[in-house]
């Protein structure tokens, strides 16, 4: 049977924040459900829908640009796909765009490399350059994780890039962060080094880069330079 | 009226996704466009309350009366609790954030009696008076329904009124009432309330007084003329009446996460400690093609991957097997698994549950509810040692890797030997597992589950004490003991003291509720939660209250005795339930009157009885 596999790039916003990976996938597959979409699935003992998701998304934070690859079991018009599934999403989940991948590629979440967060403090401060710069110096940050266990995470490599930027109503930290299977670093772990950061900072996903060789590319394919000065344009005042 | 913004609190709970209102199904509406605004309270978190049938159906119910509004409001979690309370906030319906004080109604599903403080928690948070007698006009009606509604005595001095059995009928009633009571300018609560006293199945407990003789309890009286003495339960044309098929679809996993058909309602097995098999008597089916056509809409508007056929006892759906397969041809090709909440012991319900089950190395559930044959006769569970451990092995042999048996204890007349008995039925389950070649059996194990008899209002056995507290432990000790050296069997029991204080409200009276009042001042919340619930808080507020809790659950009436819930009437007669408990403590079984023909039950009018006296369902 010949499989589809398509991209989906959404939000999650609003209220949908606050629903964990686990529902989310569950909230996909019940509105593919109600919308007769026919998604393949996996093989063996206990057949799944086939979804793969780039990477989870804490609770609590927006994502303005996720990724999830669908595979269908038939070959529906993109607009078609994209106007069947919105129409049963919940309000907050919303599909921008949707790309024709080829089968072979790897697993989305696989190709996962970072995830770019944006932190808008509400006024702008020196004390924040100075940060930066030594965060960016810094040879070892370490990080405590609670959980069943606690455990001491150096992230110092798991920060590819800082910029803050002053601006008249604020200011705009950009993050970008080691994401997927290899490890990386919470976006309140690096806002925790901020004076004030974790209590007035509003943070959300931009966005999601995938390894393409040595470079970094966000899916629809552009390079983190290049999305930065776009990204900057629109974000608000 | 003015919306409070309860999105900053959001960021600061646990489980946001119980409070969101948002879910796919949630019915939207204008407040200020409507006549009547509800609040469907249910006196549970939100994983439980959306997990049941009854608050399902009258939401959509309601919410398709042009006119009217129902939304859903849930028992707070801690967390949430201490933050309403920090922020002088007011508990909020889930869909437009309005307090519950500003509704017209707040209708709450009395589900079960360790729910009753949550009852009392969201009535103050949501700025009710506790009361109904401190209630004034312009404060919203509170109606209690569901089970709990048949003995409505310890929560009578809370509630405006009662609606006593199915609701399907009885709410658009209620709203005509409403509106006549709104037009005719009288805006008094007692006018309305007495308005609707006289409507079939309604009950108005400050309408109505207990009498005592000597301090013992001879009855209940109305005190106002052109009420009923005795409130008689509602039953719809299942077939006829409505059913949702846009469920509103959680976003977080909730205990039932599926969707649920509805077969029958009511149960003609008669195991006598069962009070659902009395009070939603008698037996109603929907018909093949409802099924089929509601299986088919409640997926197409849910996408649920799982539909349950909820019933009492599902396997005695008459043609059961045609069903399946024409729910299966049905939903051919949208991948969704059909399942039974609950089957019974036998192989016939094993084939059932193979019929629609992909996967057949799971596990499967009985409830043999006694150990021995004798035991089972008393409680009417007409199943034998054979045909249990027959439908057991053939579980095993077909793979699966997990045999749940539910027990109860203290049931009337047990000794150590019914209790034995359990152990033996284990064993020999057991037995079959090891008696399979190694080289071709999988991992097993049994899980025994023990609940604690609760004698209930209206079944045969209302008449039978609860065993005193330190025999549960006593017989609770003496399971653990046998079960320890089985490697392969998980035994859990409930705890004793929770099924103490159910027997105590099962069969209390209306001298209950200040020490409902008290243990909630104390601090009593989410007593269904094991984690949460605190024995010596409850046993401080009897004690505050001057009341004997003991006294409720070794109460021991004679047939001739009024009980104070015999003003509410299941149509099942009084005679019946005594010959019945005659029966039990002769050890005679009563057959099904699906299968043997009527018993005479009382029920008048039952669509079951032919001309034959057989039921023709
Ligand atoms: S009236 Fe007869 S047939 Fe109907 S439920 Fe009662 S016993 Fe069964």
């Amino acid at each position: 049977m010949a499989i589809y596999r398509y991209r989906l790039c959404f939000s999650k916003e609003k209220e949908m924040k606050y629903i964990s990976h686990l529902d989310l996938q569950r909230v996909f597959t019940r509105a593919l459900r109600r919308g007769a979409i026919p998604v393949a699935f996996s093989q063996g003992f206990n057949p799944q829908p086939r979804l793969v998701f780039a990477a989870p998304l804490a609770v609590g934070l927006e994502g303005k640009n996720e990724y999830l690859d669908l595979y269908l079991t038939s070959c529906w018009e993109k607009e078609v796909l994209k106007q069947v599934l919105q129409e049963q999403l919940p309000g907050g989940l919303a599909i921008k765009t949707i790309t024709f991948v080829d089968l072979s590629a790897e697993p989305l979440s696989a190709l996962v490399e970072a995830a770019l967060y944006v932190a808008l403090f509400p006024s702008f401060s020196e004390q924040y350059v100075l940060t930066v710069a030594d965060i960016l110096q810094a040879k070892e940050i370490v990080a405590v994780r609670t959980g069943k266990k606690e455990r001491k995470v150096d992230i110092r490599p798991f920060i590819y890039s800082l910029k803050i930027k002053n601006d008249s109503g604020g200011a705009q930290l950009f993050m970008l962060l080691a994401a997927g299977s290899k490890g990386g670093a919470r976006p309140e772990e690096v806002l925790s080094l901020f004076p004030g950061g974790k209590e007035t900072a509003k943070v959300f996903r931009e966005n999601i880069f995938l390894r393409n060789g040595e470079t970094l590319l966000t899916p629809a394919g552009e390079t983190y330079e290049e999305y930065l000065q776009k990204v900057q344009l629109f974000l608000p005042a | 009226m003015r919306k409070l913004d309860y999105r900053a609190l959001l960021d600061k709970v646990q489980k946001p996704a119980r409070y969101l209102g948002k879910e796919i199904n949630a019915v939207h509406k204008d407040p200020d466009d409507v006549q009547l605004h509800i609040a469907l309270a249910f006196p549970d978190l939100y994983e439980v309350g959306m997990s049941h049938l009854g608050l399902k159906i009258l939401y959509a119910l309601s919410n398709n009366i042009p006119g009217v509004y129902a939304e859903r409001v849930f028992a707070p979690a801690r967390d949430m609790e201490e933050l309403l309370r920090a922020g002088g906030l007011p508990l909020f319906s889930l869909e437009t954030w309005t307090p519950l004080h500003a509704f017209d109604l707040v209708g709450f599903t009395i589900q079960y009696e360790l729910c009753y403080t949550a009852i009392l928690n969201m009535l103050e948070l949501g700025g009710i008076p506790l009361r109904s007698k401190e209630r004034k006009d312009g404060d919203p009606f509170i109606v209690g329904g569901g089970p709990g509604a048949f003995n409505p005595e310890p929560l009578a001095p809370f509630f405006d009124f009662f609606v006593i059995g199915d609701g399907e009928e009885v709410l658009p009633e209620l709203l005509e009432e409403y509106q006549r009571w709104k037009k005719s300018g009288d805006q008094q609560r007692i006018s309305f309330l007495r308005r609707i006293a006289s409507i079939p199945g309604i009950y108005v407990p400050s309408f109505y007084e207990p009498l005592e003789k000597d301090g013992k309890f001879v009855g209940i009286k109305p005190l106002l003329s052109g009420i009923p003495s005795k409130i008689t339960k509602r039953t719809v044309d299942l077939e006829h009446s409505f059913y949702p098929e846009a469920f509103p679809v959680p976003y977080m996993k909730v205990v039932h996460d599926r969707a649920m058909l509805e077969l029958f309602r009511g149960c003609t097995q008669g195991c006598r400690f069962c009070q659902a098999g009395i009070i939603y008597r008698p037996v109603r089916n929907r018909s093949i093609p409802r099924l089929r056509q509601l299986a088919g809409n409640i997926i197409a508007r849910t996408g649920f991957e799982e539909l349950s056929l909820t019933s009492l006892s599902s396997g005695d759906y008459p043609g059961i097997e045609e069903l399946v397969d024409e729910l299966k041809e049905e939903l051919e090709g949208k991948d969704v698994q059909l399942s039974f909440p609950s089957l019974r012991a036998e192989s016939s319900a094993l084939k059932l549950a193979d019929r629609v089950q992909r996967n057949r190395s799971g596990g499967v559930t009985f409830a043999p509810e006694a150990g021995t044959q004798r035991l089972r006769n008393v409680i009417n569970k007409r199943i034998s040692r054979e045909e249990i451990l027959g439908a057991a092995a053939e579980a095993i042999s077909s793979g699966r890797n997990h045999v749940k048996l539910y027990f109860m204890i203290g049931l009337p007349t047990e000794k150590d030997e019914d209790i034995l008995g359990i152990v033996k039925l284990v064993q020999d389950t057991l037995a079959i597992y090891e008696k399979r070649d190694k080289k071709n059996r999988g991992p097993f194990r049994i899980t025994v589950s023990t609940a604690t008899f609760v004698p209930k209002a209206h079944t045969p056995f209302q008449w039978e004490p609860q065993i005193p507290l330190k025999e549960i432990r006593r017989r609770q000790a003496l399971l653990k003991r046998e079960f320890r050296p089985l490697r392969k069997v998980d035994f859990t029991w409930h705890e004793a003291e929770m099924s103490f204080l159910e027997a105590v409200f099962a069969r209390g009276d209306r001298k209950l509720a200040p020490v409902l009042e008290k243990a909630y001042r104390m601090g009593s919340r989410l007593d269904a939660w094991s984690d949460k619930f605190s024995f010596s808080l409850w046993k401080r507020a009897f004690e505050a209250e001057g009341l004997d809790p003991e006294y409720y659950t070794e109460f021991q009436p004679g047939y001739d005795d009024p009980l104070p819930w015999d003003h509410i009437d299941t149509k099942v007669s009084k005679e019946y339930l005594i010959k019945e408990h005659r029966r039990a403590i002769r050890g005679e079984t009563t057959g099904d009157c699906r299968v043997e023909g009527c018993r005479g039950c009382g029920i008048k009018n039952c669509p079951g009885m032919g001309v034959d006296g057989n039921l023709s369902l």
